[in-house]
């Protein structure tokens, strides 16, 4: 089974990612934000994916990006964000940052599963 | 009103025979010591310990205008579950003795009389017959939501 | 949307709400607090991301606007302004409106925030207005357009691995398109000894057949579009479109070759091939890997729903019950080893029932925090300047309490800023500081909470409350009152000092409804004021509701509770130590006088009141220290001692019988009704009152 972490501040987002992706048979591992998220993937035997929101308390998702890429165990693991369409400028940042791509917020379930699947062999 | 066929449990109050819809009967007890709360209306028997809740007892007899019920070996508390202000409540009903469960079809039960009981028409949910015999069914969500001065009709009812 | 998922949302949102109120009313206090504002920022742009996806579109485009108003405030563009916060805390209160609306209903206040937001933007349009981005990124619905051939060019770019991308699977994607031939060129590979393994080399050159559009070709490649060569043509088809099977070979040879001209070719090769037999299908091995991961994800907390708790606390409370009648039985049998079990079953009742009220202990701060907005809109509507301190936010407190609280502490803090603080001038001329302060605090005392609200207004004015109580015929005016007893006639019933009713203040709601809930709670309130300097007044609340700390008393085979917050001592009374003066029942308690109440008497139990009588001496303002406390006595036959006990509701059945405030089941079944002292001792007071009348 194929291991997701999702890092989001909003409970209810992180819930419903959460919900959507264990539906579609995945496992799932919350943090409630960039730091959190750090210490779960580092934590963690094997995460095959990374969906982090942008803005957050503590570490923001760039800062989280950056620190995933920087460790040799998470060189190439798919990160996707979660942005809004007003955050152009995040995105390409992101990207800089390491991002494999991104999530539109809001978005549907399907939505959500179709482009895990785009970036999770 | 009442569509399909019903279930209902007799009771006595003296000699009088009252019956009320078994949904809304929750279970039978034997006659247990009632803790009585002072310094309220003595038609308030007062409350018991029903396995870890506490629920209220409503002596029936003082309740329908007759003598305060003395116990007896046929003494029961019929707990039933009733809407008071939309609100589910469990209280226990006083009386003298539990007679039976039985059937009535929709057709077999009557409007109540504008007299000849002594409680008002509007606590009364018909007349159903039983062998020959009337019964009054009881509306006891009304019976309980209104004081007790209020089910009873006129005194003039009650004198004759 | 799954239920509890919108449940959640709902929690959270409103959650949010409240920090946002906060943090805006700490911005106003420091508009260039960088932290603050992207605290705002994040807290706006939450909501605004997950009232979208839980089709909350209403809330979701509202607050647009005001995010990007809070990105140029954080980005320096522009300050976050009275006017700003204002227009925002409104924007807060709609937020909410819209929430309890189900999101739905556009009123006119909605757009009128929005424009004022909109206005402010005006003047930054560069960064206001959000650039064009594909906004979906998975067509959902995608058109059946006509059946097409296409030829890609995909050569990622060397450092594509770095991003986590994997070009195998934007192939395998291709693949769920339609037909599709990769063909995968590896000329570009260096010598071994300069290849870096981390760089991607490779490029594909992919001939697809779809009916999807080239839209959704593109798509696929949308993550990559800036790391990549990607070309994407149509190759024109003449004629019907002929089997691929057939000729599979022959374009994975075009495609391999990567001539300038593949384009052409595979149409010639199209047109041609159409009657050439069939050859195999060439594809890639499907690249699929099964992994264990052992890792679940564990939450920091989860959050219940409250009537989930107050369950498991009636439940706890019935196990608490069973387990004293337990502890008994066994204590009667006198069998070691049943006692042995009993003590273990104790114990771990005890630990399970201070746990399961732990769970519904929650910090004061929200409840404080909401007055910091009460505080503020007060002080405009008045013109006062007033600053609220608050201390003691972590304070914990049954949540049911703290729920119940809020209506009481609005009204006392209302008081004190209508009544309590002067205008900004006289403060001034009597020398004191232009703003005024209120100050929230909340400790623990024991097993109770003390809540204070004190300002540093004028005090009360003892003249006009005695003024007011002869007026209201509350008092006589011959009657000698101490000041705390003067105080305390602003609880009595329909007593108000305010001069004029203001909007504030005049709600209907008296000090005296404030006194009901606070000891409806188990609690009391205390006031102390001193002229010119200021008024305190202290609320005393017990941890928790579920669970009472009574004394045991028994009247006959009645048993009762008597909160052992409101029991000074116990004392035995013979007979012929009762003094009775003027019909009033007294016993000397060292010296002084003290009235009783015979509760055997009171209660109506049947028989003989016996030769020598328990006491239990009780103070009705919980201030036990203080030497004009008044006591007065309940007296009983026996005290029985100490019991711990969960607290049950009599019942709608009776909510008329005042004087009780629940009822407890003690170890062998037998139920004991809690008495409401306050109650009783008010009511007492109106006995005496109607007797002292009719002589």
């Amino acid at each position: 089974m194929k291991t997701i972490l999702t890092v989001d501040d909003s409970s209810s987002i992180r819930q419903m990612v959460s919900f959507t992706l264990s539906e579609a048979g995945y496992n799932v591992i919350e943090a409630s934000d960039g730091k959190d998220g750090l210490e779960k993937i580092k934590k963690a035997s094997n995460v095959n994916l990374v969906i982090t929101d942008l803005n957050m308390p503590n570490m923001d998702g760039i800062a989280l990006i950056r620190k995933i890429r920087e460790s040799p165990a998470h060189k190439f693991v798919p990160i996707l964000m979660l942005t809004t369409e007003s955050q152009n400028e995040k995105k390409m940042e992101g990207k800089q940052a390491g991002a494999t791509g991104w999530i539109i917020k809001p978005f549907k379930p399907e939505q959500l599963v179709a482009v895990v699947k785009k970036v999770l062999p | 009103m009442i569509e399909e066929l019903r279930q209902y449990l007799t009771f006595k109050l003296g000699e009088e025979v009252f019956a009320l819809d078994v949904n809304q009967v929750r279970e039978i007890l034997d006659y247990i010591k009632i803790t009585k709360v002072p310094q309220t209306p003595e038609y308030m028997c007062g409350v018991i310990n029903l396995r870890g809740s506490v629920v209220p007892v409503i002596d029936m007899r003082l309740k329908f205008g007759l003598k305060k019920t003395e116990a007896t070996v046929n003494t029961c508390i019929v707990v039933v579950e009733v809407n008071i202000e939309s609100e589910r409540t469990v209280l226990g009903a006083l009386v003298d003795s539990v007679q039976e469960v039985f059937e009535l079809e929709p057709g077999e039960i009557e409007a109540p009389p504008k007299i000849g009981t002594h409680l008002k028409t509007e606590f009364i949910k018909g007349m159903g017959k039983r062998e020959e015999k009337f019964i009054i069914i009881l509306d006891i969500d009304k019976i309980f939501s209104a004081n007790e001065l209020e089910i009873l009709g006129s005194n003039a009812e009650i004198n004759n | 949307m799954l239920d509890h998922l919108k449940e959640a949302f709902l929690e959270e949102t409103r959650e949010l709400l409240g920090q946002l109120e906060e943090s805006l009313l700490e911005l106003e206090s420091d508009s260039s607090d960088e932290g603050l504002i992207s605290k705002t920022f994040r807290i706006l742009h939450t909501i605004k991301g997950s009232a979208g996806m839980f089709d909350y579109d209403e809330i979701s485009r509202f607050t647009h606007d005001i995010e990007n108003v809070f990105d140029l405030i954080r980005n320096g563009k522009i300050k976050a302004d009275n006017h700003i916060i204002t227009l925002t805390l409104r924007a807060r209160d709609q937020i909410e409106k819209l929430l309890n609306n189900d999101g739905s209903s556009c009123s006119e206040e909605t757009s009128e925030i929005v424009e004022s937001f909109r206005k402010i933007l005006l003047g930054f349009n560069e960064a206001g207005l959000p650039e064009k981005v594909k906004t979906c990124i998975v067509s959902e619905a995608v058109e059946e357009s006509r059946t097409e051939d296409y030829l890609i060019k995909f050569k990622p770019s060397e450092g594509i691995l770095k991003n986590g991308t994997n070009p195998l699977l934007l192939i395998n994607e291709l693949r769920d398109l339609g037909e599709c031939y990769p063909c995968m060129l590896t000329n570009q590979i260096p010598p071994l000894e300069t290849l870096e393994p981390e760089k991607c080399y490779l490029s594909w050159n992919i001939f697809l057949r779809t009916s999807r559009g080239i839209d959704s070709v593109k798509d696929v490649f949308i993550f990559v579009e800036d790391e990549c060569e990607l070309k994407v043509e149509v190759i024109e088809e003449t004629g019907t479109p002929v089997g691929l099977n057939d000729c599979s070979r022959e374009i994975l040879d075009i495609l391999s070759e990567n001539s300038p001209n593949i384009t052409r070719e595979l149409k010639k090769l199209l047109s041609e091939k159409a009657k050439l037999p069939k050859t195999e299908k060439a594809a890639l091995p499907a690249n699929l890997k099964t992994e264990k991961c052992s890792d679940t994800g564990n939450a920091k907390s989860i959050k219940v729903g409250s009537e989930k708790l107050d369950y498991l606390v009636n439940l706890v409370g019935e196990l608490v019950t069973v387990q004293a009648r337990l502890s008994q039985i066994s204590a009667q049998k006198n069998d070691p080893e049943l006692i042995l079990i009993s003590e273990e079953v104790e114990r771990l009742t005890c630990e399970l029932r201070d746990n399961a009220l732990n769970i519904r202990m929650v910090p004061i701060r929200s409840t404080f925090n909401r007055f910091k907005r009460l505080v503020r809109d007060l002080s405009q509507e008045l013109g006062k300047k007033i600053d609220l301190f608050t201390e003691g936010e972590d304070t914990e407190l049954d949540k049911n309490v703290i729920d119940k609280l809020n209506d009481p502490l609005v009204h006392l803090i209302r008081n004190s800023i209508d009544h309590g603080i002067e205008a900004s001038d006289t403060r001034i001329a009597c020398g004191k500081n232009e703003t005024g302060s209120v100050t929230l605090s909340a400790g623990y005392a024991g097993s109770s909470v003390i809540i204070r609200i004190t300002d540093d207004g004028a005090g009360l004015n003892r003249e006009a409350i005695r003024k007011k109580a002869v007026e209201k015929g509350i008092i006589t005016k011959e009657s000698s009152l101490s000041d705390k007893e003067l105080y305390n006639l602003i609880f009595a019933p329909g007593f108000s000092t305010a001069e004029k009713v203001s909007s504030i203040s005049g709600r209907g709601v008296g000090m005296d409804v404030v006194k009901k809930t606070i000891e409806s709670l188990r609690g009391n309130i205390e006031i102390t004021s001193e002229s010119g300097k200021g008024t305190t007044i202290t609320l005393k609340l017990p941890l928790t509701l579920a669970i009472i700390e009574g004394l045991l008393v028994k009247i006959s085979d009645e048993y009762f509770i008597i909160p052992l917050s409101a029991v000074e001592e116990c004392i035995e009374m013979h007979r012929s130590e009762i003094q009775n003066e003027n019909g009033m029942h007294l016993v000397k308690v060292r010296g002084e006088l003290v009235p009783f109440i015979p509760l055997r008497e009171r209660f109506n139990i049947t028989g003989q009141s016996m030769e020598i009588e328990q006491v239990v001496i009780t103070s009705n303002d919980g201030n036990k220290s203080s030497a004009n406390s008044s006591k007065i006595g309940f007296v009983v036959d026996s005290v029985i001692g100490e019991h711990q006990t969960v607290i049950k509701s009599l019942g709608k059945f009776y909510k008329d019988a005042d004087g009780f405030s629940g009822a407890t089941i003690l170890g062998d079944g037998t139920l004991a009704l809690i008495l409401d002292i306050p109650t009783l001792i008010k009511r007492e007071e109106e006995m005496e009152k109607k007797l002292f009348q009719n002589r």
